[in-house]
């Protein structure tokens, strides 16, 4: 058998084109946690943004007619660019830094939107809180948290999930067992239970809800990459490439993992619309980020207490703003799927 | 057919419904906070207090201006200096029949000191006494080491519970200071199942259940008059919102704590009131004033700022208490200068003792003095379900520090989880309440700021590990003054040094409202307490 005889590229779902997406993915994570929880840096954060489209833009060559199937699409798309910017930026953008103690005054407490502060300088556009944060800035920072914590969180957890799946395809036998039945334990409690357990061991803080988050979803993608890597391990280009005596590193690298990314990137979408739940859910239960630097659960949570007295605005508007951004994701998300899983294309 | 079946049944119902009398007396109340424990020993915390005086009494009551009233005794003089004889109430019987006497306050004395795990011991009420004489069963003398003029007033702050119930006799049971030898005790898990939750009050404790309720029957054998109600289930409503939400929507009668901003909306609407009534209970923040470097702090090289008077009087001034007492209280409380609000027992009369004046540039210079011109940061640990806006009035403290230098987070936990860490010494500044159990000024002296001492008793609650000889000898001076007005200025005195040296920062007292239908009514209570059998049912 010569090694002409095999029209690899023919039978490579994928190819390779899929390993830069990944690679990208990676880099924008680690541009993420390099900018801390301060998101100071603003060069940086051009970086990420532009990173950003550059990835969206790699993932979508030659598909964007097939995204693009309709005005939901573009909605959806476009709020949320839209929602990423303004948390992207929300230093520059939002009149008032929510996480500034200095910068808030108890005296402007609980005023209803357009009000202004004493000498008529500042307008809160959608009102205050009881410690007399304005609403619009805390959203838009709230925002970023939800956003990035989930984002985070879900690379991390598919790291994690990658090599755990890959690992137990590939080796098989008692390893595999006991890799799954691992997953199996933890797929069977529900993540908001294992959650709260953990956050109340760890305490408060950002980079706890992102490990408690991480604990809880790793098991998700372990399941789908081991099931997408047997199935993908079966198929002749594998055979292919062993029978070429290619190294097993190469074989998983530069042939199984591409092919085991595009299901991946479909649940990982609809699992950061998840992930950005189940934070604002601890965040609302109190167990997730700080007082001090709210998410919109917290938010949310801040302004319950007041519903009953009228003054809606605490939670109804960064409750607006976690509906919007969670059924962005979710509709970019089922757009992505129908457009990069194989199956589904005509 | 079944649809008429159905309208049947349901007009059977409806005219069965008017015929039933059980149902009037029946009393749901919202509680804000929940007990940690039905064990009376276990806790000196206000929510269990309020639930023991439902099931087990004192010699002494209170009545809701804190006055003391005869419960288990009928009455009580000094015989001299150091003993004081109570006689007590005849034919009053435990909820298992036996009887009650003077050993059963012996014996209750006994366990006080021994509860395993006790987050915060009752001892502070019990160390005064040094011995016990029974001449017979319904007289009890009680003898004390030096004069003590509170003795009364301290049996009154803790339950007694049944010798005989437990199986110890009570005549062969050796009072020692030192401990009883080896007496039978319940265990707290015992109250909290119940078998051990063998009383004399007006109720008896059906269930006790975490997070879920409290049922309480009406004790058909109580001694006094019978409680207005059969049947009061008390559910633990912590978030305000749900609270008052379950008010309005006829799930409770009674709520504790109705949320300040909602007391206007409750009074407008038709069928619910609001009644309230300045508290003892003083908002504090205590700083760490032993722990080098101290857990919370950064940004000073290891060294304990809170250690240097300066320091905190910056942090006191820098608080602005009218500003909290306006917006984050709703204008109910009052800013306080000292630990009881003025005119109550050891308190200086209204304006001799303000709030620390509000100066946030003073504060910024004392820190620069103070070698901290650039300030430091510093985490407030507080409860967020515990006294009313805890969580928000930390923020607004932290909001308040920051404008001068000091960077202030926030660590806000559920009660129980913060009563543990604030006793494990985690916090470098923790805001908490205290509520005079004793209604004059030795009760927060001696458990928020005197020198921590097991032995005597002294600083209990003093988790930021104050200490100055000065306090302690006046207070030690004042507990054994038995005239009421060299007692007062002693007590005034210990006050003023400790405020002096900001030993701690009161920020304000509590005005605690209660809303309710108006088919009840109940009085304001000082010491905050809801006890159903005094809610009555208005006519």
């Amino acid at each position: 058998m010569t090694e002409t005889s095999i029209p690899q590229t023919a039978q490579h779902p994928v190819r390779d084109r899929m390993l830069w997406p990944a690679i990208g993915v990676v880099c924008l994570a680690t541009i993420a946690l390099a900018l801390g929880p301060d998101w100071a840096s603003l060069p940086a954060r051009i970086v990420l943004f532009l990173a950003g489209v550059a990835l969206a833009a790699q993932l979508l060559k030659g598909r964007s007619r097939q995204f693009f199937n309709g005005p939901m699409a573009y909605a959806a798309t476009g709020s949320l660019v839209l929602l990423v910017i303004l948390a992207l930026f929300a230093n520059e953008i939002s009149p008032q830094n929510p996480y500034d103690l200095r910068q808030l005054d108890i005296m402007d407490g609980r005023l209803p939107p357009g009000a202004t502060n004493f000498d008529g300088s500042f307008t809160y556009h959608l009102g205050t809180d009881e410690q007399g944060r304005d609403i619009l800035s805390g959203i838009l920072y709230g925002l970023r948290v939800s956003l990035s914590v989930a984002i985070v969180a879900t690379l991390i957890a598919m790291a994690i999930g990658v090599v755990v799946g890959i690992y137990a395809a590939w080796a098989g036998g008692r390893i595999e067992s006991i890799l799954m039945r691992l997953v199996d334990l933890q797929l069977s409690f529900p993540s908001i239970l294992v959650a709260l357990m953990l956050m109340a061991a760890f305490g408060r803080g950002l980079d706890k809800v992102v490990i408690a988050l991480i604990i809880v979803q790793w098991a998700y993608y372990a399941r789908t990459v081991r099931g997408t890597a047997l199935s993908e391990t079966r198929k002749e280009y594998i055979d292919a490439a062993r029978g070429l005596g290619l190294p097993v590193r190469k074989i998983i690298f530069r042939h199984l993992l591409p092919n085991c990314i595009p299901p991946l990137l479909v649940i990982s979408t609809v699992q950061i619309a998840n992930t950005i739940v189940l934070e604002s859910s601890l965040s609302f239960l109190g167990v997730g980020v700080p007082v001090t630097q709210p998410s919109l659960g917290l938010l949310i949570a801040n302004g319950y207490d007041y519903m009953l007295s009228g003054q809606y605005w605490m939670s109804m508007y960064p409750g607006v703003a976690l509906l919007a951004i969670v059924a962005s994701i979710n509709l970019v998300g089922d757009r992505l799927r129908d457009t990069l899983n194989p199956r589904l294309r005509k | 057919m079944n649809l008429r079946y159905l309208r049947l049944t349901a007009l059977a119902v409806a005219t069965a419904l008017p015929a039933l009398p059980a149902v009037a007396q029946d009393l749901r109340i919202g509680l804000a906070s929940e007990p940690s424990s039905a064990d009376p020993h276990f806790h000196n915390l206000g929510p269990n207090n309020q639930l023991r005086r439902n099931i087990f009494q004192s010699l002494v009551g209170t009545d809701e201006q804190q006055k003391l009233l005869p419960e288990l005794a009928v009455s009580w003089k000094p015989l001299d200096d150091t003993r004081w004889e109570f006689k007590l109430r005849e034919g009053v019987t435990f909820s298992d029949g036996s009887a009650f006497d003077a050993y059963d306050v012996v014996y209750s004395v006994c366990r006080i000191p021994g509860v395993p795990d006790s987050p915060s011991l009752f001892t502070t009420y019990t160390k005064a006494v040094t011995g016990f004489e029974v001449p017979d069963p319904m007289t009890l003398i009680v003898e004390t080491a030096a004069p003590y003029p509170l003795l009364p007033t301290e049996f009154s702050t803790w339950g007694i519970i049944s010798a005989k119930a437990n199986g110890v006799d009570g005549a062969s049971i050796e009072f020692s200071a030192d401990g009883c030898g080896d007496l039978a005790y319940p265990e707290t898990q015992a109250f909290n199942d119940g078998s051990a939750a063998i009383g004399t009050g007006p109720f008896l404790l059906e269930s006790f259940r975490r997070g879920e309720g409290i049922e309480l029957v009406r004790n058909p054998n109580y001694w006094g008059d019978p409680a207005p109600w059969e049947r009061v289930s008390m559910k633990p409503l912590t978030s305000d919102g749900p609270r008052v939400a379950a008010l309005f929507a006829g799930d409770v009668d009674f709520i504790e704590n109705p949320p300040l901003q909602d007391l206007e909306r409750i009074n407008s609407e038709g069928g619910l009131k609001v009644v309230q009534g300045i508290s003892n209970r003083v908002i504090y923040l205590h700083m760490d004033h032993a722990q080098e470097p101290s857990p919370m702090i950064t940004g000073t090289d290891g060294k304990n700022p809170l250690k240097d008077a300066r320091v905190r009087e910056a942090l006191s001034i820098a608080i602005n208490r009218d500003a909290i007492v306006d917006r984050i209280m709703g204008g109910v409380a009052v800013a306080a200068g000292e630990l009881l609000p003025a005119g109550m027992f050891g308190a200086h009369e209204e304006g001799q003792m303000p709030p620390a004046p509000y100066d946030p540039d003073r504060a910024k210079a004392l820190l620069a003095e103070a070698g901290y011109p650039n300030g430091f940061g510093i985490t407030i640990g507080t409860p967020n379900d515990r006294y009313i806006n805890d969580a928000q009035v930390a923020q607004a403290v932290a909001q308040m520090w920051a404008r001068i230098g000091v960077e202030t987070g926030i660590d806000a936990v559920t009660a129980s989880t913060f009563f543990s860490r604030r006793n494990a010494f985690e916090f470098s500044v923790y805001l908490a309440g205290w509520g005079a159990g004793t209604g004059e000024m030795s009760s927060p002296i001696k458990a928020l700021v005197a020198t921590r001492d097991g032995d005597r008793g002294y600083g209990g609650t003093n988790r930021g590990q104050y200490s100055n000889p000065e306090v302690d000898d006046l207070l030690t001076k004042a507990l054994a003054t038995v005239d009421d007005d060299a007692r007062q200025e002693l007590l005034r005195e210990s006050s003023r040094v400790a405020m002096a040296d900001w030993a701690i920062l009161p920020l304000h007292f509590e005005v605690t409202p209660w809303a309710m239908t108006d088919k009840v009514s109940y009085v304001p209570r000082v010491d905050q307490y809801t006890l159903p059998a005094l809610i009555t049912p208005a006519n």
